[in-house]
C-alpha cells in the first residue's frame, strides 16, 4: 500500500473513531438534557408522548421555587460542609492505610488489608438501626460532624482498594533515592509518593464526593433538624402524599448536579500521566 | 513541579477541614428557655401543595393561640418516614404528635409497645365524625387517634373521553369490558391504576369480593382463620381481577406503574378511566392537567358483577390517616389539646381546597365541585361500607405478601389458585403471631 | 531503608485514623447486626432469641432469597464480559485520542454524576410501553412485534433493570480504567513497540499485566457493587414482576423495614457479607494477584 493509502485509511479510521465517540457521547448527555429539559416544564408535562419536549412555555419558576421553597442555598452548604470534610479525611486515610499495606512491610499488613476491604461488603441498611442508637449515647445525633463518621467509613474501603491497586506497581527505586536524601515519613508520602499516584487521588477523592453528595438514606437517620439538612433533601420537599411536583423536583436535581459537574471537570486535570519510571529526583 | 502542587493541594485540603470543623460548631439547636418546643412527624413534605399547607396553616393558628409554643415538624415521604418512625420508637425518642396511619399494621406496635398515648373518647365525640371514624382507631376499647380523611373506592372517568368514543357510564363489569376495545381503537388505555404500589389493587380485590357475596366481614373471617382464603369467593374475585387484566383493561406496563405515571396517565387524557380512592377530588384544581381534563372529570361507583349479590352501594370505604400523641412526651397534654384544635379546622380547610374527603362530617357548599359534590353524594348513598382493607387488617408480613401476591397475579405470573393458597399460608403464619 | 518501612510508630499512625472510624462505625453495628440475626424483632418493642431459625428459613425456604442472589450474579457476568471489556476499551481510546480526551471523559461520566434517581426515571420513561422511546422507535423501523413492556414483562424484566445497572456504572469503569492506564509508563509502551509488538500485543502483553492490580480491584469493586445494588431496583420494579428482578440488598431491606422482619432481614445481611467475601476470594484468585510487595 502507498503511503497515501495508508494516510486515507488512517483518516478514514480516525473519522469513524470520532463519529463513534461523539455518537456515545450524546448518549451520555442525554440523561442530561432530559433533566434540564422537564425542570423547565411543567409536572405533567413528564407523562408525555415525547422523550424531549420543547415546553409550552419555559417554566423557569421551578428553579426559584427550588431556590427558595426547596432550601436549595442552605442544604448545599450542609452538604459542602459534610461532604468536604468527609472526602479529605476518607481519601487521606485511605492513603494511609494503602500505603501501609502494600509499602511497608510488617506482619500483620494482609489481615489489617482484609479487615478494610471487609467494610466494603457490609450493606449499609443493616447498620442503620445499630448505629442510630449507638451514636445517641456519644451525641453525634443531628450533628453534621456525626453524619461524616459513616460518610469516611462507608467509602474507606473502595478508596483503599483503589490506592492498593495503583500504589502495587511502584517501583521502589524512587522512594529509596528519597530516603537516600534523608526523607522523613511525611516528605516522603506527600511530596515522593503522592504526586506519583495523582490520578488515584482524583480518581478516589471524585468517587467520594459523589457517593456523598447524592447519599439520602444515612442523611435521613442520622440528621432531624431542618437546618442541617444536605442537598437530597431538597428533592422530597416536593413530594406530595400523592401528587408530586416532578418539575420542581428536576430543578433541584439539576441544580444539585450542578456543582458535582464543575468539581469534575476541575478535578479532571489531576489524572495526568503522572508517572515517569526510573525519575530520579536531583 | 509537582511537589509544590501538591503542597499547595494540601495546604488547600487542610484549610477545607478547619474552616467546616470551625462550623460545624455551629450545628446544634438553641432554644430560648420559657418556650414550649412541640415536635411533630408526618408524610407530607410539600409545605405549599395543599395537604401541607393545611397543616400549616393549623399550626399557625395553634401558635397563635399558644404564643409560648413553638412548632418542628419532622417531615418525609412515606417509606423514609416510616423507617424514621420505627428508628424514634426503636430509641425513644418520638415526636410529641405525629402522623401515623394503617393501624394493625404500622400502629398497633407502637401500642403494644405502650409508646402511644391513650385518648379520651369524650374528647373527640362532638367532633363530627362519621359512623364508624372514631371505631376504626379503638383497640382494647381504647381510642389511640384520630384519623384524618374518609376515603371511599371509587372510579373516576373523562367525560369527553366518554362522548368522544361513544360509551356511557357503565353499571356493571361486563359493560366496562366491553368498552375496551373501542378505546384501544382510538389509541386509549381504557382504565389506569397504580400497579407498582400494588395496594389499590388489593383494594380493589376488596371490592370485588363484596361486589361476589355483599359481605366484606368475610375477609376478617378468613384471617381470623374460621375461613380460608382458598375459599370460593376469595379465589373467583382473584380470577375476575386477573380476567381484567388479561383483557386489557388497564395500561400495559401495570405492575411497574407507579402512583404518579398512573395519575397522569389519566391526567394527561391518556386513560379514560382512573381506578383509586376519594382523596383523588383535587384532580379538578391541579394545574399541572389541561383545562378540558379539568372540565371533564367525574366519577362513578365501582360497578356490579354479574351474578353478585353486591349493590353498588356497598362501598368501600376506610378511614385513613391518625394523629397520636407519645405516651412518653413531656406535653402530653398540649398534644392532647393539639388534636382536638386540629380535629377542629381540618374538616373544614381541607374542603375548602378539595384536597380530601375528611373523616368528619362536612357541609356541601356551593363553591364546590361537581365532582366533590359527586363523591359526597356517593358516602351518602352508602348502605354498607367495608372498613379498612384487607392488607391493613393484619400484620406487616401480611401485607407486604398480600401485596407481593396481588402483583404477581396482576402480572400473571400466579394463577387465582396459586395467589389464593400462598395467601392463605400467609394468613396462617400472621394468625400465630 | 527497611528501618522506615517497618518502623511501628510510623505504621500505627498511618493505620489508626482510617480503622477507628470504621471500627466505630462499621464494626460496632456488624457485631450487633449478627446479634439481631438470630432474633424475631420488629425493630422495636417485644425482642425474642431464636438462634439459627432465620438463617434455616432463608437458606431452605425462602425462594426470593436464592432468586435475588442469582439475579446479582447475571448482573455481575454481564458487568464483567460485557460493561467492563466496553469500558476498558474506550478508555484507551480515549488515553491516544490526547486533543479532546478531557472533552469525552467529562461527558462520559455524566450519568454517574446525576442523582440515580434521575437515570432510573429517565430509563423507565423510554422503556414506558405507551410512549416510551424504545417502543416507538421499534415501531418505527418497523418492528412492531418486537415492542412490549420491557420492565413488566417477567421475560424481559430482569434485561431491562440489568442494563440500567450496566449503563448507570459505565462512567465508573471508565474512569478506573483510564486512571489506570494513566499511569502506564510512556518508555514501557514504547519499549514494546520498538520490539515489534502489534497493538493488540501490546496490550495483552504488556500493559494489562502492569495494571493487572488495577483490574483486580476494579473487578473486585464490580462485584461488591453488583451485589450491593439497591436503589435502581426500588426506584424501577421493586422486584416486580413476581420477584423476576429482586435483587439481593432491596430484599435485604423490604424485609427488615417494610415486613418488619428486622432479625430476618439481618440475618439476610450476614448471608450476603459472607456470599460477598467468598465472590472476593475467588476474584482475586482468578486474577492471580498475591497481594506481595515487590
Amino acid at each position: 500500500m502507498t503511503a497515501k493509502h495508508l494516510r486515507i485509511r488512517k483518516t478514514a479510521g480516525r473519522a469513524i473513531l470520532y463519529t463513534f465517540l461523539i455518537l456515545f457521547a450524546l448518549l451520555q448527555l442525554f440523561p442530561l438534557v432530559w433533566l434540564f429539559n422537564y425542570s423547565l416544564s411543567t409536572s405533567g408535562e413528564l407523562f408525555g408522548p415525547e422523550l424531549l419536549k420543547l415546553p409550552r412555555s419555559f417554566q423557569w419558576i421551578n428553579y426559584a421555587k427550588a431556590w427558595t421553597d426547596g432550601r436549595i442555598p442552605m442544604y448545599v452548604m450542609n452538604s459542602m460542609i459534610i461532604v468536604s470534610i468527609s472526602v479529605v479525611c476518607s481519601t487521606l486515610f485511605a492513603f494511609f492505610i494503602g500505603y501501609a499495606c502494600t509499602r511497608m512491610v510488617w506482619k500483620l499488613r494482609l489481615v489489617v488489608f482484609n479487615i478494610v476491604m471487609l467494610g466494603m461488603i457490609i450493606p449499609i441498611h443493616t447498620t442503620l438501626l445499630p448505629n442510630f442508637v449507638w451514636f445517641k449515647v456519644f451525641g453525634l445525633l443531628n450533628t453534621r460532624v456525626g453524619l461524616t463518621i459513616p460518610y469516611i467509613a462507608f467509602t474507606l474501603s473502595f478508596n483503599t482498594l483503589m490506592f492498593s491497586g495503583m500504589l502495587k506497581g511502584l517501583p521502589r527505586s524512587v522512594e529509596e533515592s528519597a530516603w537516600i536524601e534523608g526523607a522523613g515519613l511525611g516528605t516522603l508520602l506527600f511530596e515522593v509518593v503522592a504526586p506519583m499516584v495523582t490520578p488515584a487521588f482524583a480518581t478516589v477523592s471524585i468517587m467520594t464526593f459523589l457517593t456523598n453528595w447524592n447519599e439520602f438514606i444515612m442523611a435521613n437517620t442520622f440528621l432531624a433538624s431542618e437546618n442541617l439538612r444536605t442537598i437530597p433533601f431538597s428533592v422530597i420537599r416536593f413530594e406530595g402524599e400523592y401528587a408530586s411536583q416532578y418539575a420542581v423536583q428536576f430543578a433541584c436535581m439539576a441544580l444539585a448536579a450542578l456543582p458535582a459537574i464543575v468539581l469534575y471537570f476541575v478535578f479532571n486535570k489531576w489524572i495526568i500521566a503522572g508517572v515517569t519510571a526510573g525519575a530520579v529526583k536531583g | 513541579m509537582k511537589r509544590n502542587v501538591f503542597r499547595t493541594v494540601l495546604c488547600l485540603a487542610a484549610v477545607l477541614i478547619l474552616l467546616p470543623a470551625l462550623l460545624w460548631a455551629g450545628g446544634k439547636q438553641e432554644k430560648k428557655p420559657e418556650q414550649i418546643l412541640l415536635k411533630m412527624g408526618d408524610n407530607l413534605p410539600d409545605r405549599t401543595g395543599t395537604w401541607g399547607a393545611v397543616v400549616e396553616q393549623i399550626n399557625a393558628e395553634f401558635i397563635k393561640e399558644h404564643p409560648n409554643v413553638k412548632i418542628e415538624t419532622e417531615s418525609y415521604p412515606d417509606q423514609p418516614y416510616q423507617q424514621k418512625i420505627k428508628l424514634y420508637a426503636a430509641s425513644g425518642q418520638l415526636p410529641d404528635v405525629f402522623k401515623y396511619w394503617s393501624f394493625s399494621t404500622l400502629l398497633k406496635p407502637l401500642v403494644d409497645a405502650k409508646l402511644v398515648a391513650e385518648l379520651n373518647v369524650a374528647d373527640f365525640k362532638d367532633l363530627n365524625y362519621l359512623a364508624g371514624a372514631l371505631e376504626s382507631n379503638t383497640y382494647d376499647g381504647k381510642l389511640w387517634g384520630i384519623p384524618v380523611s374518609g376515603d371511599l373506592w371509587v372510579v373516576y372517568y373523562n367525560k369527553r373521553l366518554f362522548k368522544q368514543v361513544g360509551v356511557t357510564v357503565p353499571e356493571t363489569s361486563d359493560e366496562v369490558l366491553a368498552m375496551i376495545p373501542k378505546f384501544k381503537a382510538q389509541g386509549l388505555i381504557p382504565m389506569s391504576t397504580d400497579g407498582k404500589d400494588s395496594w389499590p389493587l388489593c383494594i380493589t380485590w376488596d371490592n370485588i369480593i363484596g361486589r361476589l357475596t355483599s359481605d366484606y366481614s368475610i375477609i376478617q373471617t378468613a384471617l381470623d382463620r374460621k375461613m380460608k382464603f382458598t375459599d370460593p369467593p376469595f379465589v373467583q374475585a382473584a380470577k375476575i381481577l386477573q380476567d381484567m387484566v388479561k383483557a386489557r383493561l388497564f395500561q400495559a406496563d401495570l405492575v411497574t406503574s407507579d402512583y404518579g405515571a398512573s395519575r397522569n396517565l389519566f391526567g394527561q387524557e391518556k386513560a379514560a378511566m382512573y381506578l383509586m380512592g376519594s382523596w383523588e377530588l383535587g384532580l379538578v384544581t391541579d394545574q399541572n392537567f389541561p383545562q378540558g381534563f379539568r372540565d371533564n372529570v367525574s366519577v362513578f361507583k365501582f360497578p356490579l358483577i354479574k351474578g353478585g349479590k353486591g349493590g353498588r352501594d356497598d362501598l368501600v370505604a376506610w378511614f385513613g390517616g391518625n394523629y397520636v400523641v407519645n405516651a412518653n412526651s413531656k406535653y402530653k397534654d398540649l398534644g392532647i389539646e393539639y388534636l382536638k384544635f386540629y380535629a377542629n379546622r381540618f374538616p373544614t380547610l381541607i374542603w375548602e381546597k378539595q384536597a380530601a374527603v375528611p373523616a368528619q362530617r362536612v357541609e356541601a357548599t356551593a363553591k364546590d365541585s361537581e365532582l366533590a359534590k359527586s363523591l359526597l353524594q356517593i358516602a351518602a348513598d352508602a348502605k354498607q361500607s367495608s372498613g379498612t382493607p384487607s392488607l391493613d387488617r393484619s400484620t406487616p408480613a401480611f401485607k407486604e405478601d398480600e401485596q407481593k401476591f396481588v402483583r404477581d397475579l396482576a402480572a400473571l405470573v400466579l394463577t387465582p389458585e396459586q395467589f389464593a393458597r400462598q395467601l392463605d399460608a400467609s394468613a396462617e403464619t400472621a394468625a400465630k403471631q | 531503608m527497611r528501618s522506615l518501612f517497618s518502623n511501628k510508630m510510623a505504621i500505627f499512625l498511618l493505620i489508626f485514623p482510617g480503622l477507628v472510624v470504621m471500627l466505630f462505625s462499621i464494626a460496632a453495628p456488624v457485631i450487633l447486626s449478627v446479634y439481631y440475626s438470630l432474633t424475631q424483632w420488629a425493630g422495636f418493642g417485644e425482642l425474642t432469641l431464636i438462634g439459627f431459625q432465620n438463617y434455616h428459613n432463608i437458606l431452605l425456604a425462602d425462594k426470593t432469597f436464592w432468586l435475588s442472589l442469582f439475579n446479582a450474579l447475571v448482573l455481575m457476568v454481564i458487568t464483567i464480559f460485557i460493561q467492563n471489556p466496553i469500558a476498558f476499551v474506550l478508555a484507551a481510546i480515549l488515553t491516544k485520542v490526547r486533543k479532546h480526551s478531557r472533552f469525552f471523559r467529562t461527558v462520559y461520566f455524566v450519568p454517574a454524576i446525576i442523582s440515580v434517581v434521575v437515570i432510573t426515571k429517565l430509563w423507565v420513561n423510554i422503556f414506558n410501553p405507551t410512549y416510551g422511546l424504545l417502543n416507538k422507535v421499534l415501531k418505527g423501523l418497523g418492528l412492531e412485534m418486537l415492542t412490549t413492556a420491557w420492565l413488566s414483562n417477567p421475560h424481559t424484566a430482569l434485561f431491562a433493570v440489568i442494563f440500567i445497572m450496566i449503563w448507570y456504572g459505565f462512567g465508573w469503569a471508565l474512569l478506573f480504567y483510564y486512571s489506570g492506564l494513566m499511569m502506564v509508563p510512556k518508555d514501557l509502551e514504547e519499549a514494546g513497540i520498538i520490539d515489534g509488538a502489534s497493538p493488540l500485543q501490546l496490550y495483552t502483553r504488556v500493559i494489562i499485566p502492569y495494571i493487572l492490580p488495577v483490574i483486580q480491584a476494579v473487578l473486585i469493586i464490580d462485584v461488591v457493587s453488583c451485589l450491593k445494588q439497591m436503589e435502581i431496583v426500588y426506584l424501577s420494579t421493586a422486584g416486580a414482576p413476581g420477584d423476576r428482578t429482586q435483587f439481593i440488598a432491596n430484599y435485604l431491606y423490604i424485609k427488615a423495614f417494610a415486613y418488619s422482619q428486622y432479625g430476618y432481614g439481618n440475618a439476610i445481611g450476614v448471608l450476603f457479607v459472607i456470599v460477598a467475601v467468598l465472590l472476593t476470594i475467588l476474584t482475586r484468585r482468578i486474577t492471580w494477584q498475591s497481594p506481595d510487595v515487590e
